[in-house]
């Protein structure tokens, strides 16, 4: 379903599934994607949410919260209340055997580290939504202001109530989407 | 240890989110070290069985559980 996706969306999807594995994510959640959308700096996206007057760090700030979830298994705000020191630890690990030798460990490295990482229900949603919100407006491409439109939907979850909770809005921001397309395409 | 991390463990340890938290980084520490310690071990020829005394398990236990790692 990705042929459609520029390249620019699909650098958002490979993103959202680094995100997830950075948190030890069983599934690529849609706090996940739009982490990754965030990061993307897309200029239509960020045009679309400057029409909001959307602050990023109050919306990088509400993420991190919801990403807190699963805990990577060398945990060092945990180990310190042990009085262990994980830095130190890992320093003299790695004078020993080299650096990133902990994190090198499968035991170091946890569950959700390795291989594919699937997307979990509404991910998968917004990914149908995305085809969905361009067919609407009638574009060829699927870009990452799509995925944007996608994320509006009340069913997609986290990302959904994250945004309208900061006032995006999906009819606007259609409209907005729209608008710069025009203006793209007339220049 | 610095101040802060005294006054999260002074304020929290009855706190059981914390003190599982920890005991589970813990023991996924305690795997990390030693799962490098058997690769080294092998890597320079020790055999299950040494690698087992030293550990105090079994020597069963210790290739069962490593057996597929590679080394």
């Amino acid at each position: 379903m990705f042929e459609r996706f520029t390249k620019s969306a699909r650098a958002v999807v490979i993103g959202a599934q680094e995100e997830a594995r950075h948190w030890h994510a069983d599934a690529v959640g849609t706090e996940h994607l739009l982490h990754a959308l965030l990061d993307a700096s897309d200029p239509l996206v960020d045009a679309v949410l400057d029409g909001f007057d959307i602050d990023r760090d109050a919306l990088r700030y509400d993420l991190d919260h919801v990403e807190r979830g699963p805990r990577p298994p060398l945990d060092a705000d945990a180990l310190s209340t042990l009085g262990i020191d994980l830095d130190t630890v890992r320093r003299q690990v790695e004078d020993a055997f080299g650096p990133g030798a902990l994190d090198r460990t499968r035991a170091g490295r946890g569950r959700g580290a390795r291989g594919h990482i699937r997307f979990d229900r509404t991910t998968k949603k917004v990914l149908e939504l995305t085809l969905r919100e361009a067919l609407r407006l009638r574009h060829r491409d699927l870009g990452p202001e799509h995925i944007l439109l996608a994320m509006l939907h009340r069913e997609t979850g986290a990302a959904h109530d994250l945004l309208t909770a900061r006032g995006v809005e999906l009819a606007a921001a259609r409209q907005a989407v729209e608008e710069l397309h025009r203006l793209a395409d007339a220049s | 240890m610095s101040e802060a991390t005294d006054v999260a463990a002074a304020a929290s340890s009855r706190d059981p989110a914390v003190g599982l938290a920890a005991v589970a980084s813990l023991r996924a520490l305690l795997e990390t070290l030693e799962e490098l310690q058997v690769d080294n071990a092998r890597d320079q020829g020790w055999s299950w069985q040494q690698i087992a005394d030293v550990l105090q398990v079994s020597r069963q236990a210790v290739h069962k559980k490593y057996r597929r790692h590679g080394f």
